[in-house]
């Protein structure tokens, strides 16, 4: 069923995803044809080499960027024509992302970091500031909404992030490397807010090179060369501590 | 539509916030405009004043007057004055001028002359004019204490004198003049009246510095001459004006069998012609004034143009996350503008502020006459904020051109 027609749990459904970068002479090819389907409710880890084209993937995922060919179909609709500003709005409603580096404006405090995407989802409903609130609440950082990132740790800082690609309830929360920048003990509490999202039906779409945060997850894929190494579709590939 | 409100003004406290951050960089690319904004409003205000100074001068002359002299326009050949006095302007030009012309409402005849007045052991230089009762009334000679000389005092060439303040407090000091005697040249003289005063005219000359006597008196007793200097003329309306002047000039040319185009013997100032000569002097004025606000505009333009593509360069990664977020490119376009706008429209209010403040307190503490001048301020303001959007256009498109994702990568 899985390999079949899409389903109504389809979240992300990519077939021959490719896309080169030109560089002066040069041309690289990241993606070699990718093909990748995640459900509703799933945590996927794609997992790859740096320079195998995992940040380039989550990109072209979360409508970043555009593929120079193959076909991406999110929650059932086929996208590769959308306008900037379609895609601007997908981003803003249906995507959650989590950097690696943060992204947050040093200038204001953590709920105003969390209130940015609400100032462009002009459908949105409620009160702006108290859906900040309870998207820090969510991630434990209700007692730091008035502080700035400069005056935060790196792991608060990562849970101000989240609970930004929270504050719009998306239909995925992609994540690149979100513990790649953290110590241990932070990355550790990171990989718990994920965990727990994931057990709430959230759907993540999560990458890294790290073995142990790939292993939180349902699901790991290989990029290799740009190219999926283990079939999709398939299972995952048992974790190392199931 | 109150969300999408909220969200801009949201929106506009967040732009401030990351432009508070760059304080210094954000006073010093208003600073230009701002210098700018208040320095034309000080020029626009001093300009203002001496143009209503100059006017006020040519009002009160009258609109409505031609002045005729009996002799050709004074000529400045190097830096000597050469006046070639002609003796052919008759008091009975002025009764047939008055008779003749239907345009006419009246005309006078005058003569004056540089004279030394006595009282006592006081002298005073000063000047002497003399003329009718018309000539009073054309000129606006009014007395202030006593009177003014009446009809039968002018038929029977009676020496009465009315003085200027200033010539009166020359040859009396504090003390009321009316009634006493002075002397014009050697000539005795009873003070019946002081005029109004009327202040300095556009050359500098004191019109207060003055003996206002009778016609007859003045050319049988004093100057002893048979002709006038000057013949005045009043217009039944102001519009009528130039027409005055060609009736005026052609009864002239008659009496006086002068053909037209030749030399003659008398030139004719029209009071409308100065005032438009003066109008347009103010125009060029305020032309280069505009020129000069334009300039102060470019100039602050520029320095905020130069600050927001900096600021934009700087704020890439910004860019890029708010892209990622869903801003879209329209709504990173709006956010520059509106920065931009901002930043003139401040620029352009601390400017308007500054130069309102130097103007007010230039005209209460100072002798200058400045006209504090609020429209411009207006205009000032707006076109600061249209400059802010303008400037803003570039910048924005910069912005709005990013990709997300290189943009991100940029940080």
């Amino acid at each position: 069923m899985r390999d079949g027609d899409y389903n109504a749990g389809s979240v992300i459904d990519v077939r021959g995803l490719s896309k080169s970068y030109r560089n002066g002479a040069v041309t690289a090819d990241v993606l070699k044809g990718v093909d990748l389907h995640v459900d509703a409710g799933e945590f996927v880890a794609i997992m790859g080499a740096s320079g195998s084209g995992k940040s380039t993937l989550l990109n072209l995922l979360g409508f970043l960027d555009r593929p120079d060919a193959g076909s991406y179909r999110f929650q059932g609709a086929d996208l590769s024509q959308a306008s900037d500003d379609t895609l601007s709005a997908l981003r803003n409603r249906k995507i959650g992302f989590v950097f690696q580096q943060f992204h947050l404006l040093q200038r204001v405090n953590a709920l105003r970091n969390v209130m940015l995407p609400l100032l462009y989802a002009e459908d949105a409903q409620g009160d702006d500031e108290v859906r900040a609130a309870s998207a820090l609440e969510a991630v434990g950082l209700s007692h730091r909404a008035h502080h700035r990132p400069g005056e935060l740790s790196g792991g608060e800082q990562q849970r101000v992030a989240i609970a930004r690609a929270l504050v719009n309830d998306p239909a995925v929360l992609l994540a690149d490397e979100p513990t790649g920048n953290l110590d241990a003990k932070s990355a550790g509490e990171i990989l718990d807010i994920f965990a727990r999202l994931h057990a709430a039906g959230r759907t993540i779409v999560l990458v890294t090179h790290d073995e142990q945060v790939a292993a939180r997850a349902d699901r790991t894929m290989r990029l290799v060369d740009g190219r999926i190494a283990s079939a999709p579709g398939t299972r995952p590939i048992s974790p190392a501590n199931p | 539509m109150i969300r999408k409100q909220h969200r801009l003004r949201r929106n506009l406290v967040l732009s401030f916030q990351l432009l508070a951050a760059h304080r210094l960089r954000t006073a010093l690319s208003v600073s230009g405009l701002l210098t700018g904004v208040a320095a034309v409003l000080v020029m626009v205000a001093v300009g203002r004043g001496a143009e209503r100074r100059v006017l006020d001068r040519v009002l009160a002359m009258g609109t409505d007057l031609l002045v005729i002299s009996a002799a050709p326009a004074p000529r400045l050949t190097g830096r000597q004055r050469q006046v070639a006095t002609t003796t052919t302007l008759r008091t009975q030009d002025a009764t047939a001028i008055a008779l003749e012309s239907a345009l006419a409402l009246r005309a006078a005849p005058a003569v004056n002359a540089a004279i030394v007045a006595r009282h006592a052991d006081r002298n005073a230089n000063t000047s002497v004019l003399g003329t009718t009762q018309d000539g009073l009334r054309i000129r606006g000679v009014v007395a202030q204490t006593g009177r003014a000389f009446d009809e039968s005092e002018a038929r029977e060439q009676r020496r009465v004198a009315l003085l200027g303040p200033t010539l009166a407090h020359n040859l009396f000091g504090a003390t009321d003049p009316i009634g006493l005697e002075i002397r014009l040249g050697r000539v005795p003289f009873e003070v019946i009246g002081v005029l109004r005063p009327r202040g300095v005219d556009v050359g500098g000359t004191d019109l207060d510095n003055v003996a206002v006597i009778p016609l007859a008196t003045a050319m049988r007793r004093v100057l002893n001459i048979p002709y006038v200097h000057t013949l005045y003329v009043q217009a039944r309306s102001s519009r009528q004006l130039d027409a005055l002047e060609r009736e005026v000039r052609d009864i002239l040319l008659q009496r006086h069998h002068a053909r037209a185009g030749s030399v003659q013997p008398f030139t004719i100032r029209n009071q409308a012609v100065l005032l438009r000569t003066e109008r347009a002097a103010a125009q060029a004025m305020n032309r280069l004034i505009v020129g000069v606000a334009l300039l102060a505009l470019l100039v602050g333009g520029i320095g905020i143009l130069a600050v927001m593509l900096m600021s934009v360069r700087e704020r890439v990664h910004e860019i890029g996350l708010r892209r990622a977020l869903g801003a879209r490119q329209k709504d990173i376009q709006l956010q520059f503008l509106l920065e931009s706008a901002f930043l003139a429209t401040a620029g352009g209010t601390a400017g308007v502020i500054l130069g309102l403040l130097a103007a007010t307190a230039a005209s209460l503490l100072g002798p200058w006459n400045l006209i504090v001048p609020w429209n411009a301020a207006g205009l000032g303001l707006l076109c600061s904020s249209l400059l802010g959007l303008l400037i803003g256009v570039v910048p924005a498109a910069r912005a709005a051109r990013l990709q997300p994702v290189d943009a991100l990568r940029a940080g």
